[in-house]
């Protein structure tokens, strides 16, 4: 009997903890059902995963390219101001732009018509081309910066040429008084052509009326205008 | 004979009980080692009620076997499922076939009577 009863507690035992199992596999089963399964939300997970990373990895690149592109664009601004900053300074180079600045200005004139009664033959009182000439030579040796002969700058092609009776300068005709404008340190550039023996004594010789002037503020039209 | 017949009954029925009042569900995770653990139950039952009717039924061999059955059963999926085998498939197919088998024994024992 004491057998027996062990048996059957056996049994009961079992057969509950069998009930329990079952019923608690179906509850979970059902409830199961509402919800997606284990399999798929492990699927969605690594792919969340993977495209979280991917998403990473993007936004590293989004911001590598955005880093590279300013840098670019900085390296393209900085090129076109290098580059605007050369033109300009070619330009004035060149003679293309309005200059202004220190210098002097030097005035040839003829003499008056009443100096026929002096010694000086007519013929030499007129001023030559060379005579322009050589004073844009003594300026630019001086170290003039820019220089305009009533209002014609002087730039690298420029000729000055007797043309006729008349003197061409960048093919417009120039006529007497000649107004010869010039950049640079004033003292130097006066002092080249007060030189004893210098263009001044030469051309005061010659009977040409010769004035040079200081001036701390000139403005010398660019080429062309 | 009888008299454990309604006791399996009525412990069947306070463990469905049981498991439908307690407030403890399954995680989600464990409701496969649940369901192979339960099959070997199932089967270590149709096995104990097969050797009633043989008149060979041994108590510590039906409890022993009940537990050591779900809990190894379980425990294999577990591991088959940490090593990339689909263990469960065995458990299932063994016990699935060995149910089957005693069923059919039980059968031909109540035709007989």
């Amino acid at each position: 009997m004491p057998q027996k009863t062990g048996m059957y507690a056996s049994i009961m035992l079992v057969a509950a903890v069998l009930g329990l199992m079952l019923t608690m596999q179906f509850r979970v089963t059902n409830s199961a059902t509402n919800g997606i399964s284990i399999d798929r939300a492990q699927e969605l997970n690594a792919e969340l995963k993977h495209i979280n990373e991917e998403k990473e990895s993007l936004s590293k690149e989004i911001s590598d390219l955005t880093f590279k592109l300013n840098q670019i664009n900085q390296g393209q601004a900085e090129a076109k101001n290098a580059l605007q900053s050369e033109l300009n300074k070619v330009r004035m180079n060149a003679g293309l732009v309005t200059v202004s600045g220190p210098g002097i200005e030097l005035v040839l004139d003829k003499p008056d018509t009443d100096t026929e009664n002096s010694q000086i033959p007519p013929e030499l009182m007129i001023i030559r081309d060379e005579d322009l000439l050589s004073a844009v030579n003594e300026l630019w040796g001086a170290g003039a910066e820019a220089i305009s002969i009533n209002g014609e700058r002087i730039i690298a092609t420029t000729e000055i040429r007797l043309a006729g009776s008349f003197i061409n300068i960048n093919l417009n005709r120039v006529i007497p008084p000649y107004q010869i404008l010039a950049i640079g340190n004033p003292d130097i550039l006066m002092d080249s052509l007060e030189l004893p023996g210098g263009l001044k004594e030469y051309w005061r010789d010659l009977g040409i009326k010769v004035t040079v002037e200081k001036h701390d503020d000139l403005t010398l039209p660019a080429y062309g205008k | 004979m009888r008299i454990g017949i309604l006791l399996a009954v009525v412990g069947l029925g306070i463990g469905t009980l049981i498991g439908l009042y307690i407030p403890v569900v399954i995680p989600q995770n464990y409701a496969k080692y649940m369901s192979i653990a339960a099959l070997a139950a199932l089967d270590s039952v149709f096995g104990g009620i097969r050797a009633a009717f043989e008149d060979k039924f041994d108590q510590d061999i039906f409890v022993t076997g009940f537990f050591s059955n779900a809990l190894l059963a379980a425990g294999l999926t577990y591991i088959g499922d940490r090593l990339g085998i689909d263990l469960y498939l065995a458990a299932v197919v063994a016990f699935g076939v060995r149910l089957f088998q005693n069923l059919a024994i039980i059968r031909r024992h109540i035709l007989k009577n």
